[in-house]
């Protein structure tokens, strides 16, 4: 079966993971998405740490290969005029391009909106950037950290209330501001099969990241209680992470029919657990120390899975603090088909995860491809389908262009 | 539901519940969709949850909340109406053929249970697409086990990863994963609509927590199968010196300050006065500053610790320094450049009038062809009587009828229990 996206074709100038894993997202249901790097080094992340064998090498960055998937590649200096027409030919055959420079970067190129849409009428751009393309802080520089900063992640989510404000890991207000441009992205191709009308789409991933932890800003104005993070300190029955025998587990109250202790004494085998000065939430809080005391040892008898189980044959809710081999090597994912095996000529083959949902049981990424080698598709793409020479090729090649 | 917004003409039937596939729906909702939000009289749970004016449940406490307006019901219908009750049931399947999108988030099972299994429905609209949000999906031997957002935070393996530097793992938010999951969903719908314009075909999508979350942490993924064991860093960075959150003047005041390269610790050191520190030798490249990253981040956090984080980010960005404070809910409220970019937007919540207008978080994508507001919150079964006549072909007799027997509802059981 085709994939639905299979009639697309997406441009991504990108070296953000933003626009990285936005493009991925179309990719992975059938866009035709070309990756256009800047000649000779490529995308930012081809150099980040960590490396699949360990050695530095470009195309063995973990980052660069989980969000490129599905991707073809060619390199294309859009500095230069050579290179700059080059893209705005291929931008006649686009329906996306994504890119994630900072505000104006596009312009001062001579591949802004305006031009791009003269080419184009029907292109969807989406600019994503840290702060959006407007506004007093549209200049300034952003990152990762400095998104879950000021979109209130690092204040109220995570972390302990006595100790600086922390972060999760692996840039995800990123990825957050990449699912909302995909989003995004899809209203404005059902608008364009309406009035055959493109679309610039302006993200920003400092609002994605205020958008996200929903605790934020409503309940502010609701009640006037800044929210702070710390949610599962001294929280043993909600939040905390408790020892395994081979791993950790979160425990959650649900599923208990309002009578948590009552449900877990009878689980752990532990009639302390009915003491009544762990009757109300306030009390398991207030004496977390003690009840940690009788859980904590209960629990680790336990493997993750057998305790996953047997608790779900119980009707409690639990959540295996599981590390990423657990999740590759999970009994439920394999048996779910999510994972898919693609072989990386660089770096191997790997089990790569699918898209986060089956359509008519199928999984997208069924027939993936890898992440693209730097440059590994400029002749099939500039030479094959834009119709240049190999020996055109060879100038722009001297000349840096590609 | 927006005038003439994209999805005009587009109808969902909603069985949803808790805050994933709320906002998710919510999005097409705010897209023109006509999202009916089915709701059951005995699980009022999402309309207990708040938060409400003051932190206290008013009279009619079931159209007060906040979230409702967040996401539970804005832009939406609301149709209560007992669906295991036959009379509610026969009414659902009406409205199912004259409806495009068909979604739930209870576990595997239960809409079979009901009769609103993806066949049955096909059945009776071939067009038909319907999607179930659950934790594990519908296959695999977790697919019956529940679950909360932070729960699948940790299973995805986001959690093991999060901690401060040398410390224990910590789960990564409460609810990060629900916001994921709902961008996924409407990820889905919407291309599940595009290939339906192609096709004409419904489909069954089976949309799962755990592997939205999977893909979140990619990366960490691939390393598993190779050895890399990624360190717990807090704030810190796999190479970035300085990369942190910094003290600032006042109580529980932060700055986060990331430096990327050479030339921006340059930048730095000038924009703090060229302290003797900054320029020894042990902070002179990338490479020195990160294996000295604990002395770097002191010396710099007390030099932090004498301004103000807001003043403090402005100078440094300024100098195309990469910083930001850490914004508690009060600044993001009075944060001009949210406020320039009209992203706070103002609602005031007609079916509770008492709680007055409030400030909610907009979207962070703006499409001028596609423009988003909040124009109207749901009340507890408000559009009972408009749904049921014009799409199930009712007379006011008949809603009556199904109002008298138990059926619908227009507002909570005299029995239960307050907030």
């Amino acid at each position: 079966m085709p994939r639905i996206l299979s009639e697309l074709r997406v441009l991504e100038l990108s070296h953000r993971p933003s626009g990285a894993f936005c493009s991925k997202l179309l990719a992975d249901q059938g866009a035709d998405t070309i990756k256009v790097e800047p000649p000779g080094w490529g995308d930012q992340s081809r150099h980040e740490p960590p490396f699949i064998g360990g050695e530095p090498h470009p195309d063995r960055s973990s980052t660069f290969l989980a969000f490129n998937t599905n991707k073809r590649g060619i390199t294309l200096d859009i500095e230069q005029p050579e290179g700059r027409n080059l893209f705005l030919r291929l931008a006649k055959s686009a329906d996306i391009v994504v890119e994630s420079f900072p505000p104006g970067q596009l312009a001062e190129q001579g591949i802004d909106y305006a031009t791009l849409s003269a080419a184009n009428p029907g292109l969807v751009l989406v600019s994503i950037a840290y702060f959006g393309q407007d506004g007093p802080y549209a200049s300034h520089r952003g990152d990762d950290l400095v998104a879950q900063a000021m979109g209130g992640y690092l204040y109220a989510v995570t972390g302990s209330a006595s100790m600086p404000p922390m972060g999760t890991a692996l840039q995800q207000m990123e990825i957050t501001a990449a699912r909302n441009g995909a989003v995004a992205v899809m209203a404005a191709l059902l608008r364009r099969e309406q009035s055959e009308r493109g679309a610039h789409i302006d993200v920003s991933t400092m609002e994605a990241a205020v958008s996200t932890p929903s605790g934020l800003i409503h309940p502010f104005t609701y009640t006037g209680r800044n929210p702070h993070r710390g949610g599962s300190d001294g929280n043993v029955m909600d939040g905390m992470h408790l020892p395994t025998l081979d791993g950790e587990v979160t425990l959650t109250t649900a599923g208990t029919g309002g009578r948590p202790m009552q449900a877990w004494a009878e689980f752990l085998e532990e009639p302390g657990l009915l003491d009544p000065r762990f009757a109300t939430r306030g009390g398991r809080m207030e004496h977390w120390e003690d009840l940690h005391a009788l859980v904590a040892p209960r629990l680790a008898q336990w493997t993750n899975l057998d305790l996953m189980r047997e608790t779900m044959a119980r009707g409690l809710v639990i959540g295996l603090v599981q590390t990423p081999r657990q999740v590759v090597e999970s009994p439920h994912l394999e048996e779910r088909g999510f994972f898919v095996e693609l072989d990386h000529p660089e770096a191997g083959p790997m089990q790569y995860p699918g898209s986060g949902f089956f359509i008519d049981g199928e999984n997208a990424m069924a027939a993936a491809r890898p992440a693209p080698r730097l440059g590994e598709h400029n002749v099939e793409i500039l030479g094959g389908e834009l119709g240049l020479s190999l020996r055109e090729l060879g100038l722009l090649r001297a000349a840096r262009v590609i | 539901m927006v005038e003439k917004g994209v999805l005009d003409g587009v109808r969902v039937l909603t069985l949803e519940q808790v805050h994933a596939l709320p906002w998710g729906t919510g999005f097409l909702a705010d897209l023109g969709a006509d999202v009916i939000r089915v709701e059951s009289p005995d699980h009022l749970q999402d309309r207990k949850a708040g938060p409400f004016p003051g932190g206290k449940a008013g009279e009619e406490w079931w159209n007060e909340a906040g979230n409702l307006v967040y996401y539970g019901t804005r832009n939406k219908r609301s149709l209560c109406m007992d669906v295991t009750h036959p009379g509610g049931k026969e009414v659902f399947l009406k409205l199912v053929e004259k409806t495009d999108i068909v979604t739930d988030n209870f576990r595997p099972g239960t809409m079979q249970r009901f009769g609103f299994d993806h066949e049955s429905l096909s059945a009776i609209n071939p067009r038909i697409i319907t999607l179930s949000s659950t934790a594990y999906g519908y296959t695999g031997p977790w697919r019956r086990a529940g679950s909360r957002a932070r729960t699948v935070d940790a299973a995805c393996g986001l959690s093991y990863l999060t901690g401060y530097e040398g410390g224990p793992s910590m789960r990564a938010s409460n609810n990060y994963m629900d916001h994921s999951v709902g961008n996924n969903v409407a990820y889905a719908l919407l291309l599940a609509l595009y290939q339906r314009n192609r096709t004409g075909k419904g489909m069954r999508i089976d949309l799962t927590m755990l592997e939205t979350g999977v893909t979140a942490v990619g990366p960490a993924i691939l390393e598993a199968q190779h050895g890399i064991t990624r360190d717990r860093l807090g704030c810190a960075h796999w190479w970035k010196a300085p990369h942190n959150v910094y003290p600032a003047l006042g109580d529980d005041r932060w700055i986060a300050i990331v430096v990327s390269s050479d030339e921006e610790w340059e930048r730095l050191k000038i924009a703090m006065g060229s302290p003797d520190w900054a320029g020894e030798d042990r902070f002179a490249t990338v490479l020195l500053r990160w294996q000295n990253r604990h002395a770097l981040d002191e010396l710099l956090g007390e030099w932090t610790s004498r301004h103000d984080d807001l003043e403090l980010a402005q100078r440094l960005q300024r100098q195309s320094i990469a910083a930001g404070s850490c914004l508690t809910a009060q600044d993001l409220v009075n944060d001009p450049h949210l406020d320039a970019r009209g992203f706070l937007w103002e609602f005031p919540n007609p079916q509770a009038p008492e709680a007055g207008p409030r400030v909610f978080a907009g979207r962070p994508f703006r499409d001028p062809g596609n423009p988003m507001a909040i124009t109207k919150v749901a009340g507890l079964g408000q559009d009972n009587s408009e749904i049921l006549s014009e799409l199930a072909g009712l007379s006011s007799a008949d809603i009556e009828g199904l109002e008298a027997e138990g059926v619908i509802f227009s507002a909570p059981r005299p029995d239960e229990p307050r907030p």
